[in-house]
């Protein structure tokens, strides 16, 4: 694996649900170290290529390399091994366990030792696990809903708590299902912030979202799909200006 | 303590144990309506053991315990393709089969019920119950635990977190079976006598309404159900019919009322809420010094 | 001798037959395994036989038994199945257990555990066709069963209020959308249910001239199976899945033993139930989607 290799790299990739083309001929790469956008109107395809890349459904036709690993065939299960993790739109938390725990799960791929498994480690005082996710909830502001139910948190806190899920699984690359949807401008500047450590951190992010003003200060490209397909690619300046994407976005008005 | 005081107790070891049995794969999220099939191969098993090969009871009742458990791997594994509605109905029909299996099987008894020599004393029993329970609660605290209530609640996801979903669900089937096979064992040779007919489906169907009654969201849950469900009805007085009447009354209307059983996890955290305020950031500083 | 048990075996089967309509109609539209239809099928018998004793002509006792499940029935669905969306999904199947366990115990209180003799109500007579008997009896009730299901059947298939029960069995939603009253609707089928499965336990006591408080178990769980046979949620699986059931169960006893028919009869469930869930006539069941 050389510098060069693409964190992600997605060639030809085809899927059709009950004949409909969803996604058609689609192919594009993300850099190590950087921060992509996928963008385009509702009913684009945005979360399916999320899901065909983290398995939830198979491919018809194409390729996914992460790291340079082919996981186009690997089962969904192993792929946040290869290094890809993702957080999901419309939250998908275990409600009625607590903030800690709910982090515990997304640590799964690194402790999956039968040893890891059965240590009982909520009696032991300040167990390494619950240290690391207890740190990662400070360093993004949440420490003080650690023990809380995540069911009875506000949308906001929930919505942050699942991307400190899905970076606990020490993947490099992130997929985020729009992180910034539902969340208030205080909110918002908190996960700006956070976003802008992962990727000093070394992360490459791939990123989902509505709000332009958000895509403009985190990410140096964009993909842009309309009905499955690509039809513009690269900084968001140049793209903005593209006749198709102002297109695609009529009546929708951009943002 | 009076024979009356011991015999009451002996049945709550059983019930405790029971209740053990299918709380486990309902932590994951299996209703398993034919967990008395499973005590039944424990017992037989058990019970053969100490009665045709002349083994210990100290030997035969961890290798019919285990039996139960290779029952339930192999069992398991087919049964489990299915989910929900199918997979509780796999599991009532399975209870059936097992039992009339026993029925038919005239090595141990057939219909005519199967003596049972080796004698295991009421505090033998007491130490089983006390180990299982301390065995569930020592797994509650571990990751196991953990993701068994995330393949519960959101298998999918739990998939792509990369918890092996079919081998969480597998192991905790054949988990609940093997400490049903170990309380069934216990009960062949405390009370020395089996019979087919005792492992039917109303015991797996009592056992599962009480771990409901309690609650399955936490480790006790299982141990209040089967207590209330034996020793109220002992203070009552009530008949067997009474009892069963009674407690089916309470079941319905408390599932009414309280859908998510009596103890919960929630109810745990609100009265551990404010010792754990100070401890909690006391720990915040630590991590964020270290 | 052959083609006696087939006949037998049909007859029984007719009973099955409408039992397992009475589970199909509840889990095909409501989407809800009503565990208490076992227990409905027992009060069907039973209360009839109490009416009998008092002294009731035998078309009252009828009626009042009928009357009797259908109010139980909207019991359960008051307290059972409306509290389906809070809690955990097995709640109101357990919930309907509890109702079995309870009107069991109910009955076994009243009248005891020991099978009590059904009056015969007609005179015993039978049709002779080249050395077979077919009690006339058995014969009625056989065409009352199946009238009554191809009567449903058109019923769901032509009328306005048939249309509205498959829309909300194909989607709850749309039919809320299409301005159905769900919660009138709801309470309709269950008493639906309940008369289905209290008519087949008053011609099981009529044609068997017998009744215990557990009557319902061994018919209903085995209706169950029938009712998976032939396809959840689908009339002419669970008319098929019947009679299936019912000649399986006859002709084990006949050719095999009376000891080997719960290993058949669920043993062929839990096979249907991994190899093709949807039953022989049903649909595959929906996938989740994220």
């Amino acid at each position: 694996m050389t510098a060069a290799t693409p964190a992600l790299e997605i060639k030809g990739l085809q899927k059709s649900f009950a004949g409909v083309r969803a996604i058609r001929d689609l192919s594009f790469t993300v850099p190590k170290g950087h921060a992509t956008a996928l963008i385009g109107p509702n009913g684009a395809g945005k979360t399916t290529v999320f899901n065909l890349v983290s398995g939830v459904y198979g491919i018809d036709a194409g390729s996914i390399h992460v790291n340079g690993t082919d996981i186009t065939r690997m089962p969904s299960r192993q792929r946040i091994r290869s290094g890809v993790a993702r957080s999901f739109q419309n939250i998908r938390l275990m409600g009625h366990l607590s903030v800690l725990e709910n982090l515990l799960v997304g640590q799964h791929v690194r402790a999956s030792s039968l040893c890891a498994l059965i240590t009982p480690y909520r009696l032991i005082p300040n167990h390494k696990w619950k240290r690391e996710a207890r740190r990662a909830l400070e360093e993004s502001g949440l420490g003080q809903y650690a023990d809380e139910t995540v069911g009875a948190l506000p949308y906001g806190v929930r919505k942050r708590i699942d991307l400190v899920r899905a970076t606990l699984a020490g993947a490099n690359v992130l997929m985020l299902d729009e992180p910034a949807a539902g969340l208030n401008p205080s909110e918002t500047n908190a996960l700006r912030d956070h976003l802008k450590a992962l990727i000093a951190s070394g992360l490459t992010l791939l990123v989902v979202e509505h709000d332009m003003h958000f895509v403009d200060s985190i990410c140096e490209n964009v993909v842009v799909l309309n009905f499955g397909e690509k039809i513009a690619e690269g900084p968001l300046s140049v793209v903005r200006k593209d006749p198709k994407v102002r297109e695609a976005y009529i009546g929708s008005d951009e943002e | 303590m009076s024979g009356y005081l011991t015999g009451v107790l002996v049945v709550l070891a059983f019930n405790v144990m029971a209740a053990y049995a299918v709380y486990l794969p309902m932590a994951a999220g299996q209703l398993n309506l034919g967990i008395a099939g499973f005590m039944a191969v424990g017992a037989y098993a058990a019970a053969y053991l100490t009665n045709e090969m002349m083994w210990p009871m100290w030997m035969a009742i961890p290798i019919g315990s285990a039996a139960a458990g290779l029952v339930g791997i192999l069992i398991g594994i087919p049964v489990l393709r299915t989910h929900g509605i199918y997979l509780a109905l796999a599991t009532f029909a399975l209870g059936q089969v097992i039992a009339a299996i026993f029925l038919n099987l005239e090595v141990v008894g057939g219909a005519a019920g199967y003596p049972v020599t080796e004698f295991a004393s009421p505090y033998v029993v007491f130490a089983a119950a006390i180990g299982v329970t301390l065995f569930m609660v020592l797994l509650s605290r571990t990751r196991y635990a953990l993701y068994l209530t995330a393949v519960k609640s959101d298998p999918t996801v739990a998939d792509l977190m990369g918890i092996s979903v079919r081998g969480i669900q597998v192991s905790a089937f054949a988990l609940g079976a093997a400490v049903a096979g170990f309380g069934g064992a216990f009960y062949a040779h405390h009370y020395n006598f089996i019979e087919a007919q005792h492992f039917s489906v109303l015991l797996s169907v009592y056992t599962v309404l009480y771990v409901l009654f309690g609650g399955t969201q936490t480790v006790w849950g299982p141990l209040v159900g089967a207590a209330f469900f034996t020793l109220v009805p002992e203070l009552l007085r009530a008949s067997e019919q009474w009892r069963y009447a009674l407690f089916a009354m309470f079941i319905i209307v408390f599932m009414a009322l309280r859908p998510q059983g009596l103890i919960t996890a929630s109810l745990f955290r609100i009265f551990r809420r404010r010792p754990k305020a100070a401890a909690g950031t006391e720990a915040q500083g630590k991590g964020a010094s270290a | 001798m052959l083609t006696q048990q087939i006949i037998n075996g049909l007859m029984l089967g007719a009973i099955y037959m409408l039992v397992a309509v009475a589970f199909t109609l509840a889990i095909g539209v409501l989407n809800f395994l009503n565990f208490s239809i076992p227990g409905l099928f027992m009060l069907g018998g039973v209360a009839t036989f109490g009416f009998l004793k008092m002294g009731w002509p035998f078309l009252l006792a009828a009626a009042g038994a009928l009357f009797i499940a259908a109010l139980v029935s909207l019991l359960v669905e008051r307290l059972a199945y409306r509290r389906m969306k809070e809690g955990d999904a097995d709640v109101p199947l357990v919930s309907s257990l509890g109702f079995l366990v309870l009107l069991e115990n109910l009955v076994l209180i009243r009248y005891g555990s020991d099978q009590q003799a059904f009056p015969a109500l007609f005179p015993d007579m039978n049709l002779r066709v080249g050395g077979l008997v077919i009690g006339i009896v058995q014969l009625v009730s056989m065409a009352i069963s199946l009238g009554l299901v191809a009567w449903l059947s058109w019923f769901l298939r032509t009328t306005n209020a048939g249309r509205r029960i498959r829309t909300v069995a194909e989607n709850r939603e749309t039919a809320m959308l299409m301005g159905i009253n769900i919660e009138r609707l709801v309470p309709q089928l269950f008493v639906c249910s309940a008369l289905l499965a209290a008519l087949a336990g008053l011609l099981f006591a009529i044609n068997y001239q017998q009744v215990t408080p557990f009557m319902g178990e061994g018919i209903g769980f085995k209706a169950v199976a029938a009712m998976i046979i032939g396809g959840m949620g689908s009339i002419w699986g669970a008319v098929i899945g019947g009679l299936l059931i019912g000649l399986a169960e006859v002709l084990s006893v006949s050719f095999i033993g009376a000891d080997v028919v719960n290993i058949t009869v669920y043993g062929l469930l839990l096979v249907i139930l991994i190899l093709r869930p949807q039953g022989l006539l049903g649909r595959p069941p929906a996938r989740e989607k994220l």
